[in-house]
């Protein structure tokens, strides 16, 4: 208090002459028209600069809920876009009930949002881990995929947390085909580049190019077929010489992984019971 | 005390009238308007307290803002060169000075008291033409206006101190 009594002692004809000067400013704007006309002309500009500089941070801070908005819904069109063409294929050719039956099937799928928390691609058997769990109804064996591509399968899930295995690792094998034909296979990954895996098993009498769409083939309860994998970057043998090996360039960028979708499919579990029972009953 | 006060009243309100009645009607080649009403605050002395300089300033400012309709514009004027008067008397005062040195061309020397008015007169009239125009439109007619408005202003108050001196020095004979 009593600093502060110094203070106001000694700096006193400041406070006098701010306090003069606005009395003399208000005066000033109050009672000449031209003065307060470009004062708020003044004011009315950069305030609206202001506003427009935190509109600015304000719509850079929610990029990533546009992001995560984006990649759903260039999820859900590219969704769409499969089916579409799936019809326009069903209704243009001579389409059977069974194909039909198939198409009805691949509706009701719930896309379960999930960012990655760690995520590698520098070893050998990497894992992505997200931030979806079982409450969030994310299971073992759920696929997982981006506004991009395909990103691996749902391998072990706690109440909040999964761990994906990402197409790169080595025990991943995902069954995908050629689009335009029904020739398919197993993607692979044997480490090196993440940009590129390889797709086995495709037979030698089968006709594609370079360049040509590879997809997922529907033949699993994991990932419903039509889903955007990567394009043929390359051709070569399999080690028996028996079937080709193609190069496949991924559409999914592992390197910046950010917002992913987990596939539920609503047939999956049954099917995965099926399957289960089916294997049993096979080692019985 | 008292006799000090009555003096600068009188500065005061001859100033005010001879602004009023004189120099508001004074516009030299469309351009020069003087408004020597300034001098009131070159003749504090080096002891004056800042709060009487401000507020005789602020006062004076004002009352010539009544008689010209522009309010504020004077007081903000006069209350700025009224804040930085001490500091420029006692930057340019000899360093043998009185305590009650009082600015003129027998304490500071003909040059230094140009010096002294010029510079006050200069923070007076600029921060008066800028408060006015209040933009840089018309950057070359408010210079011209600035300066000749200016040189008029100095050339009255070096004038008024002219007469005050002489008075002065009559008196002390």
């Amino acid at each position: 208090m009593r600093a502060l009594l110094e203070f106001l002692a000694k700096y006193y004809h400041w406070m006098i002459f701010i306090v003069l000067e606005v009395v003399s400013l208000v005066l000033l704007f109050q009672f000449n028209h031209y003065q307060q006309s470009l004062w708020l002309t003044a004011v009315t500009e950069s305030v609206s600069r202001v506003h427009n500089a935190e509109a600015g941070v304000l719509r850079y801070l929610t990029l990533g809920r546009v992001n995560e908005e984006l990649t759903r819904r260039n999820l859900i069109l590219e969704y769409n876009l499969q089916q579409a063409t799936r019809q326009i294929d069903l209704l243009s050719h001579d389409s059977t009930g069974t194909e039909r039956l198939q198409a009805d099937r691949m509706e009701g799928i719930d896309l379960i949002h999930a960012k990655v928390v760690t995520n590698s691609v520098m070893r050998r058997d990497n894992l992505i881990t997200i931030d979806a769990g079982q409450v969030d109804g994310v299971r073992p064996e759920m696929g997982v995929v981006c506004g991009t591509g395909l990103v691996g399968i749902v391998f072990l899930t706690s109440d909040h947390f999964s761990i994906v295995l990402p197409l790169l690792n080595s025990r991943s094998h995902i069954s995908c085909r050629l689009r335009g034909s029904e020739y398919f296979g197993h993607l692979t990954w044997d480490g090196g580049s993440a940009l590129f895996a390889q797709l086995d098993d495709i037979p030698r009498h089968a006709r594609f190019n370079i360049g040509d769409i590879v997809e997922t083939s529907g033949f699993s309860s994991v990932f419903p077929p039509g889903l955007f994998v990567g394009k043929v970057e390359a051709i070569g043998n399999s080690d028996d010489g028996l079937s080709y090996k193609l190069r496949v360039h991924l559409a999914t960028d592992f390197t910046s992984l950010q917002d992913v979708y987990v596939v539920a499919q609503q047939f999956q579990p049954e099917v995965h019971r099926l399957e289960q029972q089916a294997d049993s009953l096979i080692k019985q | 005390m008292v006799i000090t006060f009555l003096q600068r009243l009188l500065w005061l309100v001859a100033l005010v009238a001879a602004q009023m009645m004189v120099f508001n009607y004074i516009h030299l080649f469309g351009y020069a308007t003087p408004l020597p009403y300034v001098f009131l605050l070159l003749i504090f002395p080096l002891n004056s307290s800042r709060w009487s300089i401000l507020l005789w300033g602020f006062v004076c400012g004002l009352l010539c803002d009544f008689v010209s309709l522009t309010p504020g514009l004077g007081a903000a004027s006069m209350t700025l060169t009224a804040f930085l008067q001490p500091l420029l008397l006692k930057a340019m005062a000899p360093k043998d000075s009185l305590e009650d040195m009082q600015a003129s061309y027998s304490t500071l020397g003909l040059w230094g008291y140009v010096r002294y008015a010029g510079i006050l007169t200069l923070v007076f009239m600029l921060t008066y033409f800028l408060l006015m125009s209040f933009s840089f439109f018309h950057i070359v007619d408010l210079a011209i206006a600035f300066a000749s408005s200016w040189a008029l202003t100095l050339i009255l108050c070096m004038a008024i101190e002219s007469v005050r001196s002489s008075k002065k020095k009559e008196r002390e004979n």
